[in-house]
């Protein structure tokens, strides 16, 4: 089988050409190429943020694709649009967030255009001016994320991070505090006004405000906060007091608070506690006495000048305040007196007690029993009376006294009544005022008209003399001064023509061809000729004496 | 007389690249040498059109994000812009000066573009065996070839801005990624329209067979 095929019949293999690697390394540069491409274009898409939008009033110095948004100085995203909302009254900013702030895009996240910006408390902002407006970002609290926010018209003035806390006061009326008005403790600047609002009801404006830390911890449930707004002036029996905590509260407005000392150490109170805000200091810290004790006095003498609020004294120190000044009519209707009520507030004084009788001041704050017998016996065995006095002379502001009258009639304290009566004692304001009145009336009796006549008598004398000086000052005027002038005139001419002959004089007898001169000079030479003659006569007759009678004869040879 | 005329590869004859002496192939693959100038002979670049369509494709990957990302990046007193080719030609244009915004347009948007698409036209005409208007896309190939070094404008104007404006507290000018890619498609395209062969567009179809893969 195998002899007989035939070699020829087996079929040639093929050489196939071996293929030369068919993909050419040079295809690296283009997967090279687009590796890189999809890298960064992954890159970049991971690195997208959420894309969010702001809804301005109007879009101050915003530009697309220029202006930032930060937090804390740091770029946290772009803006990339800035238009127009639908209905043409807001601007829609549209801003692409970079991708680590995606998750502070939180529903309270508040959004506000920072610019250079003048107010009272200081100038903020200048960077701004270099490198344009940028929009300022704050951090929420809240967990929700969102998109549209609503930018803020001013920026917030408490940034999240601030260490403190934020309480609520109230108060009937705003007055000239805004956002921003500075609260003071101690004149320190502890935080400040960061939103107001009317309460739900329309009757009072709930302002929101921020202590900052450490002034925070000074806050307690019984801290006052007060109006510090400008300048406080009060005129009453203390005088006129003249109080302001700086002057930025002064311009702008301001609050302060303090804790007052009766009130005992107490923790902090907690955020968003609710206060009262008073309207001054001295109201704010008025104890709020829960213990008062309400007597009424009946005076026998005026009480002009003593009006509700005036302070009542204990020994000089403030102890309570008259709540009620009128009149009484006794039950008999033979007289009318005065009727003052008014409160003591025990506690205030027990305060003042001095340490080591602080024991004995706790159980008077506790029992009204212990406090009234200690009022019976002051009264009954050591005189206590309350007295009308004035607190100041000028205004005539009065208060009342309760002091020691040993001497004062025997008196007693009924506490059965409801409001006990206090035994009063007289004013010695009469005494002085009939002394001032005393010299009133010397004043008054001085012939203070009479001399006033003279004085214008005199002065009217004085005057008239004076006029008649006058005159005769102007009579001299007029009179004598043409007649002088004219004189002087004359005299001026008489010197002139003086003058004027001696100048002719000097011509005449003086000048070099002088007439007079030449006359002279003529004469002189005919004198000289007549004296020649003389001489030749003289002469003559000399030698020729007979000539006299005979007459000249003719010389002989 | 519509024949076109005879080429050395249908003639079975070999074009030295160097000194262009026309010699008789040694053998069906290896040509030899040439016996002028001693070097090495090839009817044909090797891989021609693989080669160039790789580079093509490397090019017009990398002009995407050369027109996406930004070329320069303006700090100036705190504010930052970064700029795109075509963001810069927008500006040029809007602050008045399109004579600039034209050539940059031109020398940097539509001439890498232009040689994108030339180039592969040639590639895809080659390859399809075609031989009309062989004229015209030599002539094309010739321009591709020339245009190509002129690209680098914007590559150059960035270098130059960068240097120049570094006027540290006030004003700086920081070249960005874009820069990089555009410079790459300039090399890719120089590279690729290099890699051509123009003497394919000459070749007809049967002649070409052997030759390329």
């Amino acid at each position: 089988m195998a002899e007989s095929s035939d070699p020829q019949d087996v079929p040639q293999a093929t050489v196939v050409p071996q293929r030369r690697a068919r993909v050419s390394i040079v295809w690296i540069i283009p997967i090279l190429a687009a590796v890189v491409a999809v890298g960064i274009a992954v890159q970049r898409i991971m690195n997208e943020g959420p894309t969010i939008t702001i809804v301005f009033k109007a879009a101050e110095g915003l530009e697309a694709g220029k202006t930032t948004i930060k937090y804390k100085d740091v770029a946290i995203g772009t803006v990339t649009k800035v238009e127009l909302s639908k209905d043409h009254t807001k601007v829609v900013v549209r801003a692409k967030m970079s991708k680590d702030a995606a998750d502070l895009m939180v529903e309270d996240a508040k959004f506000w255009v920072v610019s250079a910006r003048v107010t009272l408390s200081g100038v903020s902002g200048l960077g701004t001016l270099l490198s344009g407006n940028y929009i300022g970002f704050e951090v929420g609290k809240s967990e929700k994320e969102r998109k549209e926010f609503v930018g803020l018209e001013v920026p917030p003035i408490i940034t999240g991070g601030q260490p403190g806390r934020q309480f609520v006061l109230r108060t009937e009326n705003l007055g000239s505090l805004g956002i921003g008005s500075p609260i003071y403790f101690r004149r320190l600047q502890a935080g400040q006004v960061i939103a107001y609002d009317l309460s739900a009801d329309g009757k009072a404006v709930d302002l929101k405000i921020f202590v900052n830390a450490p002034y925070d911890k000074y806050v307690n449930p019984g801290t006052r906060f007060w109006n510090a707004s400008g300048i406080d002036v009060s005129m009453g029996a203390g005088g006129v007091e003249v109080r302001t905590e700086s002057v930025i509260a002064i311009l702008a407005g301001g609050l302060a608070f303090e804790t007052p000392a009766y009130v005992g150490a107490a923790a902090p109170a907690a955020a968003n506690t609710a206060f009262t805000l008073y309207v001054d200091k001295a109201t704010a810290m008025k104890q709020p006495d829960p213990i008062s004790q309400r007597y009424v006095l009946y005076f026998n003498e005026s009480l002009r000048g003593l009006s509700v609020g005036a302070p009542v004294t204990l020994l000089g120190l403030p102890g309570g305040e008259v709540i009620d000044v009128g009149l009484d009519l006794d039950p008999a209707k033979t007289l009318i007196r005065g009727r003052v009520e008014i409160v003591t507030f025990p506690e205030r004084l027990i305060a003042r007690l001095h340490k080591e009788d602080a024991g004995l001041g706790r159980d008077l704050a506790k029992s009204a029993q212990e406090r009234r017998a200690l009022i019976k016996q002051l009264v009954e065995r050591r005189g206590l009376r309350a007295q009308l006095r004035s607190g100041n002379l000028i205004t005539g502001q009065l208060y009342v006294a309760l002091d020691y009258f040993p001497d004062a009639p025997k008196a007693t304290v009924d506490w059965s009544a409801e409001v006990p009566t206090m035994p009063v004692v007289a004013s010695t304001l009469p005494d002085l005022e009939a002394k001032l009145s005393s010299i009133v009336t010397k004043l008054e009796q001085l012939p203070l008209e009479q001399i006033g006549n003279d004085v214008t008598k005199v002065l009217a004398t004085l005057n008239t003399t004076l006029e008649g000086a006058t005159s005769a000052l102007k009579n001299i005027d007029s009179d004598l001064m043409p007649p002088l002038k004219s004189a002087i005139e004359e005299l001026r001419q008489a010197v002139g023509s003086a003058n004027q002959v001696l100048a002719n004089t000097d011509a005449t007898l003086l000048g070099k061809d002088a007439p007079a001169q030449q006359e002279l000079r003529d004469a002189l030479q005919e004198v000289a000729a007549a004296a020649r003659s003389v001489r030749v006569l003289a002469d003559y007759l000399d030698r020729h004496p007979e000539a006299l009678i005979r007459g000249k004869t003719e010389d002989r040879p | 007389m519509t024949t076109p005329p005879l080429t050395a590869a249908e003639a079975g004859l070999v074009s030295c690249e160097n000194c262009s002496l026309l010699s008789r192939p040694v053998g069906a693959d290896d040509h030899g040498y040439c016996p002028r100038c001693g070097g090495a002979l090839e009817q044909r670049h090797p891989h021609s059109i693989q080669y160039t369509w790789a580079l093509v494709i490397a090019a017009a990957i990398c002009y995407i994000p050369a027109n996406v990302l930004p070329v320069l990046t303006t700090n100036a007193l705190g504010s930052s812009e970064s700029d795109t080719i075509l963001g810069g030609v927008l500006l040029l244009y809007n602050t008045g000066s399109w004579p600039l915004a034209l050539i940059v347009l031109i020398a940097s948007v539509m001439v890498p573009l232009g040689k994108l698409i030339a180039l592969s036209y040639l590639l895809i005409s080659v390859q399809r065996g075609s031989v009309k208007n062989n004229h015209d896309r030599t002539r094309l190939y010739r321009l591709v070839e020339f245009i190509g070094r002129w690209s680098m404008l914007d590559v150059f104007v960035d270098t130059f801005t960068v240097a120049l404006i570094q006027l540290q507290p006030l004003m700086s000018v920081e070249p960005g990624p874009g820069v990089l890619f555009f410079a790459a498609v300039v090399v890719l395209t120089m590279i690729a329209a290099e890699s051509f062969d123009p003497r394919l567009i000459w070749d007809t179809p049967n002649v070409r067979q052997g030759h390329h893969g």
